[in-house]
């Protein structure tokens, strides 16, 4: 679960334009992934090649999100923003248990592709191979995606984990790096246009970079202490608060 | 012979995984400096928002030319470190598209890669 989705809106708490919210927000999610990448790239569960094939479309969303994002109206960023928040609420409910199967025979695209892998499970020392299926809908469906995330400065993880998980029938943990992979990239393309733009004050922007870093840093220590149920009821808690404070935000116009 | 490309592939992973860790602490370190150094010196935490937009050559461009002339301002240094934020996945991209060409040598991937690399370039020097 990214920062991205509860990082905005406590910006625009704190009395900060949307749109800058959106753009300094999207710096910072370049700076989270990175590190999560650098601890993932070790493990070798990530697949690059499903990361790769599904960047070619993500970053073109991404950089006709953030352009779109620059010319529009301010209310239906809030809207549209609840309503991202309101899936990745569902995303999360759906995700009770971490159960997988492998889906059936791969289709013809997916082969081509050579999208499959292995990788081994920590916990059971057991080597499992997967394969991806259905890419022929993954690639424009993370087009979609990387839209959103340009459109509205967030990494979008959860979205991106649904295509992974549910379309392309990936493992978890497979999902969950690879689409952290992606993150990075979309977050650098929607990131330049805000850029090039003027939309991002470096002095408005480190602190906040800064301060997720050491959120990031902080979280994941406290994070082990928990257990995944109470993380998970403490995201499902707050992601509802945020989408329909957002959602009332853009109804009565920011 | 296999060996040796999984040896290669896992000493490109750690290298890839070191080179993201570095890029976050050195865009992190040059952050930090320049807003303590602007705070010192202004004494105010906020400076006045850029007028137009920018990109990597001119934020590289004017670090340089002042730390040449030895009048090197705070907000170059932060700029700096949001190049260092940005050039980091970017740099793991031209990784990738380096393994695809020249350890998998897998010709559908290095076009896959580079056209990843070619928008991305393309993107960070928009104006």
């Amino acid at each position: 679960m990214g920062g991205g989705i509860v990082l905005i809106p406590a910006l625009t708490l704190l009395g900060m334009d949307i749109k800058q919210a959106i753009a300094i927000t999207m710096v910072a999610v370049i700076a989270t992934s990175s590190g999560a990448a650098s601890a993932y790239v070790r493990d070798r569960i990530t697949n690059l090649k499903v990361g790769m094939f599904l960047e070619m479309f993500a970053i073109v969303g991404a950089l006709a999100g953030a352009t779109i994002t620059l010319s529009a109206p301010r209310r239906p960023l809030f809207i549209l923003f609840g309503l991202v928040l309101f899936i990745s609420w569902a995303s999360l409910f759906a995700r009770q248990g971490e159960h997988w199967r492998q889906a059936a025979q791969p289709d013809r695209v997916s082969r081509w592709l050579e999208l499959h892998g292995s990788y081994e499970d920590r916990a059971s020392g057991e080597i499992v191979r997967y394969h991806a299926t259905r890419a022929y809908l993954g690639g424009p469906l993370m087009f979609g995606v990387g839209l959103v995330a340009g459109l509205l400065g967030i990494g979008a993880g959860s979205l991106k984990v649904v295509i992974l998980d549910l379309v392309m029938g990936l493992p978890p943990k497979v999902s969950t790096t690879t689409s952290n992979l992606i993150i990075g990239v979309t977050a650098l393309a929607g990131t330049s246009v805000y850029l090039a733009a003027g939309a991002i004050d470096p002095i408005l922007a480190a602190p906040v970079i800064l301060g997720v870093l050491a959120g990031a840093f902080v979280g994941t220590r406290v994070l082990v202490r928990l257990t995944n149920q109470t993380v998970r009821r403490f995201f499902l808690v707050v992601l509802a608060i945020l989408g329909i404070e957002m959602i009332v935000r853009g109804l009565r116009g920011g | 012979m296999h060996t040796t490309t999984d040896q290669r592939v896992r000493g490109m992973a750690s290298l890839v995984g070191y080179t993201l860790l570095g890029g976050v602490l050195t865009s992190a370190a040059l952050m930090s400096t320049g807003l303590v150094w602007n705070w010192a010196s202004s004494g105010r935490v906020q400076g006045t928002p850029p007028a137009a937009g920018t990109d990597l050559a001119q934020i590289f461009a004017t670090f340089l030319r002042q730390l040449a002339s030895g009048t090197l301002q705070p907000r170059p240094l932060i700029y700096l470190g949001l190049a260092v934020l940005l050039l980091t996945p970017y740099l793991r991209v031209a990784a990738s598209a380096l393994y695809f060409a020249v350890v998998e040598r897998n010709l559908k991937y290095t076009v896959f890669t580079g056209f990843v690399l070619a928008v991305l370039t393309g993107s960070l020097f928009l104006r």
